[in-house]
């Protein structure tokens, strides 16, 4: 599904991604966990193709195809969904217009016919209820005076609605709450189907035990330092990031 | 001398009723008015050449009814060409609303009119001289008027025509009044408006001017808040050959709120001109303007949004922002921020910029999948939108979503 070998990426004059590599197959979950700093988030926006996320070397391949030559609409359209930790606000577009647009765009690219506002709207109902948000907010501006957890929800929601190959969740759990937790982990869990993967960025075990990963991976100064099963992940709940002689910094980006 | 306003001063001489004592007042001080030029302020950047020598029948004989909106429940009085056509007597009303005409002698008339707005508006003396129909809408104190008030005004082909609208609310009254303007052919329609709002009452005021074509509408509408009174005005407008309308919003009295959002959509060599004047009288009122504007090819709009804090009107916070979009180089806009801040213990901020796209919101669409082309329309288009998101009345939020939305799109396409 994704392989990405020896990747470097920058922001700006800084490299954050010093020699990544990762492989992900069909249908797998993977955890990338480490320090605030390590270049978690940063991985996704140079996966999504971020103006000014800028690859120094390494490669990506995603289905068989250079995922780096491909523009950030492209790569979407091809299958790859991320998640915002902090999703943006767009106050004069409103969700149900945003979300219309963007599963037709996906459907075209799968060479399916676009839905009818009917069907369209059947849809979004569905995943509405699915994540726990109310109907009403498909009339409001995207993410427009949402929650944390409303706007985590929404991104959850999109991943319901967009079917992709492969989605990265970059820290779908911070700022949530047990309750929310569990509708954001329900609402990914029942998109695991075998075939569609999973990569998700996260600070804290927590999310992992309602996601349960086939394989954590951690990630300090920008490469991954050490990879496992789920057990690895309790292994840092216990002892912390101490262990990789870092400070703990905030995090770029 | 325009030929034009000659003749409109000819014609006043014959108008004759209850308020001509009034009118004559108006006459008088549009006597004293030279007809605007490039050096006159107020229209600098709009040219009054497709009035100065026009000559339209004053009647018509057209039957119009007023355009269903899904969901609105509204008391509608309808306007053709000038006309009032609706019957007042007609009307089911809720307790405490009254609604007149202008030709009934009353005294919340004598009281509203030309009492709000300021008389150095051209077009605002020619209205008070030549409109002898109007509506009058009074709403009695503590009333609360669920029920939306619409006048519709329509003007059709080869016609000038003149209208008024006056509007009392009473002490803690709460009503919603809507002025639905539109108009395709040649025509020249002036259409003015007050509204003296009492302590505590509340008005959610829309107005929309969707003239377009050869239609030319010059009007306004002009708001006087008393103590702790509220009002959400939304404005929304077209071009057409020449739309020009000015708002004056004036704290009267202490601890008012004005909100007032307004947004332009111009197709391709349209005019659109809207002055807004914000005076602060007294203190601790607060006012939020915000102006949205998104310019077709060859159109030219025109802003101008003066704030006035005079001297006593301490602990003032006034906000006004304008944004504008242009969709081509051949289009143009002209805004003009005026600020005169008297007091010394005041918050005010005024900005005037043309829009550009916002990055991070652009990568979110993308990120989805949507084409650039397409996501540059959603945000383009979706900072107008939000103006009408931002409209407490759903019905009219949903009727007028589409129509601009469709009208934006035919915009891009020309540009």
């Amino acid at each position: 599904m994704l392989t990405i070998k020896d990747l470097h990426a920058r922001v700006e004059e800084k490299t954050i991604i010093k020699g990544l590599n990762l492989e992900i197959k069909p249908g797998e979950v993977h955890a990338i966990m480490g320090p605030n700093g390590a270049g978690k988030s940063t991985l996704g926006y140079v996966l999504s193709g971020r103006d000014g996320y800028e690859v120094e070397q390494g490669e990506v391949t995603f289905n068989g195809a250079n995922l780096l030559d491909m523009e950030v609409e492209e790569r979407a359209q091809a299958g790859l969904f991320l998640a915002f930790q902090y999703p943006v606000e767009i106050p004069g577009v409103s969700n149900m217009e945003f979300m219309k647009e963007s599963v037709n765009a996906m459907r075209k690219a799968r060479g399916e016919d676009e839905l009818s506002s009917a069907e369209f709207l059947k849809m979004a109902k569905e995943a509405c209820k699915q994540v726990n948000l109310p109907l009403d907010f498909l009339k409001r501006g995207v993410n427009e005076g949402f929650s944390g957890g409303e706007k985590k929800r929404n991104e959850i929601m999109q991943l319901i609605m967009l079917k992709p190959k492969l989605a990265i969740l970059d820290e779908s759990d911070s700022g949530l709450d047990v309750d929310a937790l569990q509708v954001v982990a329900n609402g990914v869990n029942s998109q695991r189907d075998g075939e569609r993967s999973f990569i998700v960025v996260t600070h804290y075990q927590r999310l992992l035990d309602f996601i349960e990963p086939d394989y954590v991976h951690i990630l300090a100064q920008g490469k991954i330092v050490k990879s496992g099963g789920p057990e690895l992940a309790k292994e840092v709940e216990a002892s912390g990031y101490a262990w990789l002689g870092q400070a703990d910094e905030g995090e770029k980006a | 001398m325009s030929q034009w306003l000659a003749h409109v001063i000819e014609r006043a001489a014959a108008v004759d009723d209850w308020l001509s004592p009034v009118r004559a007042e108006a006459l008088a001080k549009l006597k004293e008015q030279s007809w605007p030029g490039r050096r006159t302020e107020a229209w600098r950047y709009t040219s009054l050449h497709a009035v100065e020598d026009l000559s339209l029948p004053t009647e018509s004989n057209a039957e119009a009814e007023a355009p269903a909106i899904k969901g609105l429940d509204a008391i509608d009085l309808v306007f053709v060409d000038g006309r009032l056509t609706s019957d007042l007597a007609a009307l089911n009303l809720p307790e405490g609303l009254t609604i007149r005409s202008l030709t009934d002698k009353s005294d919340i008339a004598e009281q509203v009119f030309t009492q709000v707005k300021p008389s150095h508006h051209l077009f605002g003396l020619v209205n008070d001289v030549l409109a002898t129909q109007g509506i009058v809408i009074d709403v009695a104190p503590n009333a609360t008027i669920e029920r939306p008030i619409r006048v519709v005004n329509f003007a059709t082909d080869n016609v000038e025509s003149h209208t008024r609208v006056l509007v009392s609310l009473g002490e803690n009254a709460k009503a919603t009044v809507i002025e639905h303007g539109s108009g395709t052919g040649h025509s020249l329609n002036t259409a003015f408006a007050e509204y003296d709002i009492a302590d505590n009452a509340r008005l959610e005021h829309y107005r929309f001017a969707l003239h377009q074509g050869e239609a030319i509408h010059v009007g306004g509408s002009h708001f006087k808040l008393a103590n702790k009174s509220r009002l959400n005005s939304t404005l929304i407008g077209y071009g057409s050959q020449l739309t020009r309308l000015d708002v004056d919003i004036i704290h009267a009295g202490e601890h008012a709120h004005a909100k007032f959002n307004n947004a332009y959509l111009l197709a391709p060599k349209e005019h659109f001109d809207l002055h807004s004047t914000i005076e602060h009288a007294m203190p601790n009122g607060t006012t939020e303007e915000n102006a949205r504007g998104i310019i077709g090819d060859k159109a030219k709009a025109v802003f101008n949004g003066r704030i006035h804090i005079h001297r006593d009107a301490q602990k003032t916070l006034a906000e006004l922002n304008n944004r504008n979009l242009l969709l081509s180089r051949g289009a143009q806009i002209n805004t003009k921020p005026e600020l005169e801040i008297y007091a010394d213990d005041v918050q005010c901020a005024h900005g005037a910029t043309v829009a550009e796209i916002d990055e991070e919101a652009l990568y979110y669409l993308l990120t989805r999948g949507i084409d650039k082309q397409k996501a540059l329309v959603m945000l383009n288009f979706g900072f107008v939108q939000e103006m009408v998101f931002d409209m407490p009345n759903e019905a009219l939020a949903e009727w007028l979503q589409p129509i601009l939305k469709q009208r934006f799109e035919d915009m891009m396409e020309r540009s």
